[in-house]
This record gives structure tokens, sequence and C-alpha cells, in this order.
């Protein structure tokens, strides 16, 4: 069934949507700032950050303040993205993210954007942590790891203050695919891998280890091994060459433009024969 | 009846993620605490991240993941223990089974064994039962108005000998 076409009025402007649509969504499609730590759009909504609230203004309705990553909208919807309310909260909810995530640039930068450059609750720093005092566990790696990658390597440990995200046992992960989603998902860049050689260590992940792959054209190593593996059995095809396949994309995109420019002079030959 | 709603709560416990503190359960009853090799046995057989399982395990204050002593002493920290010197009960038998003073097992959770394995100390915040402050809590059996010269009698009677 298709959706019903609606209106809903973000900050006073009208903009159009289909109904149950998140939000979140609408705004930033039309350029609307709404921050957020643990939204992802691949992700089921989980709204746990709280830092993209917003207030409905609906008339009739009780001013409430709830999360734009989880509201579907619906027809004749009235929000304001960076009303006063919005701001003592979100203000606040920063000063406490900069508490527990104390080294996070990322995380400063988004605070100064609303004037929050301090904070007045006690910082929590460790010593080596693996995620360099910058996590403030909102759950993105975790989830991208089991449900989009479904490799499940790395989940909270603990509860309450002491929580904290890593491989089970702190032990090397053996399920690891070093494919880097968590740390692209990562809000504040906690998450460090490294490539030494023909092997990625996952420094924040008990130094977990994946080999990688060798371009068999120009020798440069540019995927894990088992990552390649699991991609090639889920998209690789029969027909495919397969000197195609141990290369890096550079090398690839070259061999597949050689071998068109080979094919094509073939062809102007035949012509002018 | 309404039958879809029925099935909708039978559908709830077809999930494995609703069995798992069972089965778990079940596990440290046996063990007295979850080894590692049955966390790994249970993710193969219900096709669950290890990560998922240690990460309930480390959850749940009632989950040990080390191996524990023969006898369990809990001592209780409530409010109302607390007030009735739970701490000087605390202290006192760290000194007397000698364990080492605030120590920590890695997962963050007070745990302490002595080196024969014979007891392990942890603690709790309520037995429920605060008109019999201080309270401690050997094995299953409870013990309340405990005081500090009490200790080495009940512990005696579980088998320990003054060094």
């Amino acid at each position: 069934m298709k959706s019903k076409d609606i209106q809903v009025l973000i900050n006073g402007q009208e903009f159009k949507a289909k109904e149950g649509e998140l939000v979140i969504d609408i705004a930033r499609r039309n350029g609307i700032f709404i921050p957020a730590l643990c939204y992802e759009e691949s992700l089921k909504p989980y709204g746990a950050c709280r830092m993209c609230i917003v207030e409905i203004k609906n008339e009739g309705v009780k001013k409430k303040i709830t999360t734009s990553c989880t509201l579907q909208a619906f027809d004749g919807l009235s929000i304001e993205t960076d009303s006063e309310e919005v701001l003592k909260h979100r203000k606040v909810l920063l000063e406490l993210y900069l508490a527990q995530a104390p080294n996070s640039s990322k995380l400063k930068e988004l605070a100064l954007r609303y004037g929050v450059n301090r904070t007045r609750f006690r910082q929590k720093i460790r010593d080596d942590d693996p995620l360099n005092n910058s996590c403030v566990l909102c759950g993105l790696c975790v989830r991208v790891c089991s449900e989009v990658m479904s490799a499940g390597v790395i989940n909270f440990i603990g509860r309450g203050e002491k929580t904290r995200v890593n491989t089970p046992y702190f032990e090397q992960s053996e399920l690891c695919l070093g494919c880097r989603a968590c740390a692209e998902v990562c809000p504040t860049g906690a998450i460090e891998f490294r490539d030494d050689g023909d092997i990625r260590i996952a420094a924040s992940w008990s130094n977990t280890k994946v080999e990688l792959k060798k371009c068999s054209m120009c020798g440069k190593y540019y995927a894990p091994v088992k990552l390649d593996k699991k991609i090639d059995t889920l998209y690789y095809y029969k027909d495919r060459d397969d000197e195609l396949r141990d290369m890096c994309p550079d090398c690839r995109r070259k061999a597949i433009a050689r071998k068109m420019t080979l094919i094509a002079e073939n062809e102007v030959e035949k012509y002018a024969k | 009846m309404n039958k879809e709603h029925v099935e909708n709560i039978i559908r709830r416990y077809e999930n494995p993620e609703g069995k798992i503190l069972g089965i778990l359960e079940d596990i440290q009853e046996t063990y007295k605490y979850l080894p590692k090799e049955s966390l790994e046995f249970v993710s193969k057989k219900l096709g669950m991240p290890l990560s998922k399982l240690y990460s309930i395990a480390t959850f749940y204050s009632f989950f040990n993941l080390k191996p524990v002593g023969e006898h369990i002493i809990t001592v209780c920290m409530g409010t109302a223990c607390h007030v009735r010197g739970a701490k000087d009960i605390l202290n006192n038998l760290i000194e007397l089974l000698k364990i080492g003073v605030n120590e920590t097992t890695e997962d963050g959770k007070f745990f302490l064994t002595t080196e024969d394995k014979h007891f392990s100390l942890n603690t709790a915040r309520c037995f429920g039962c605060c008109s019999m402050a201080p309270v401690i809590r050997v094995d299953d059996k409870i013990f309340g108005y405990v005081t500090i010269k009490d200790l080495p009698k009940i512990l005696k009677a579980y088998g320990w000998k003054s060094k």
C-alpha cells in the first residue's frame, strides 16, 4: 500500500512528506539540521542519545518534547527543532556527554555549535581506555556489527557506570571482518583501526587482527580477506573475469577500461577493412 | 479467546532471546559459574554471537564468570545493615578469609574467592529482613544480628580453620 502524502510544519515552514516517515529524515532531507548521535538511516530507530529532541507545537495538544528519530509524521504535524526549551535540554545533554567522553573532538565541536564549552559534571577519564575516553555508549557500533554486518563481534559489557563496548572476554575476535563499519558510524570518532602491512589491527577491539588482501597488479593491500570473501559469495558473478577478482578497485577499473579500449580498437579495425 | 493474541504470546517464547536467561541460569546452577566453554557452546547451538551472551552475563550480577568457592557468603549492604555496621562485618570477613581488600574481578563485579576455593565473598543490596540487621547469608542460610565476634563461629561451621 502506498503511504499518504502529507504536509508537516518544521519551524513554521511547510514540507511535503509521506505519512509515517521519521521526522528527522524529513528535516535532514530539507536541509534542517537536527543533531543526533545514535541515529543511522540503515538501522532501526533507537532513540537512545536524545540529542534529536524536538518540540511538538500542534494546537490543542499538550506541549511535548520527543525524539525526532522515533517520531512518525502525520498530516498537520507541527514541530520546532530549536525552541528555547529544546535548546535548554540539549545543552544539558551535551554537558553530560562531554563528561562521559571528554576526549572526543567531534563531540566538542558539536557542543560548541550550541555554545557549550565546558561541563559542570565530573569528567570520566579511564587510564588506557581502548576507546580513548571518547565513547558515549550510543550503541551504533554494536548495532551495525550485528544488524548490518551480521558479525556480532562487539557488544556492551557490564552495566551502569562501568558499561563499555568491547569483544567478549576482552580477547581478540575471530569473527571480526575488519570492515571498519563500526568506526565509520561512530559519532564521536572513538574507534581506532590501523593497517600495518598485510594486517589490519582493531586497536579498540582488544587488538583484534585481520589479514588484508593484496592487489595482484599494484601490490597494494586493499581489503580484509574475510570481507572480500563475504562480498564474493554475495555478489560474485561466475562470468566475471577471474583476474579482476584479486585486484584493488583502482586496478580493476583500469583493467576494465583497457579491455574496453582494446575491443573498441578491434571494432574500428574491422570496419576499416 | 482471541486466537491471534494467544499465538502472539506463544511466539514471544519461540524466540531464542527469550530463553537465554533460563539457559544461563540452569548452567550456573550446575557449575556454580558460567564456564567460558559453556558460553561458546550455547552461542554455537543457538546461533547467537558470543558477544551478546557475554553482554548478558556481565549485565546481571547474578551470573558469575569465574569459578566460585564451595560456600558463598553474601553480606547485605542495604540501608538498615549499613547503619548497623555491615561494612565492619565485610572488612572482618575479608580479613578472616585472607582475601585481598578492594579487589574486584575483571568484569567489575565484587566477588572474591579464597585461594583454596573454599569460600567466596560478595555483597548484596537487601535480603528483605532488615529487622535482623546486620545480616549475612552463607549458601542458602541467613544469619541475623551478626556481630564481629560471631563470624569465626559461623565460618567454622562451614569448615573454616583459623590460620
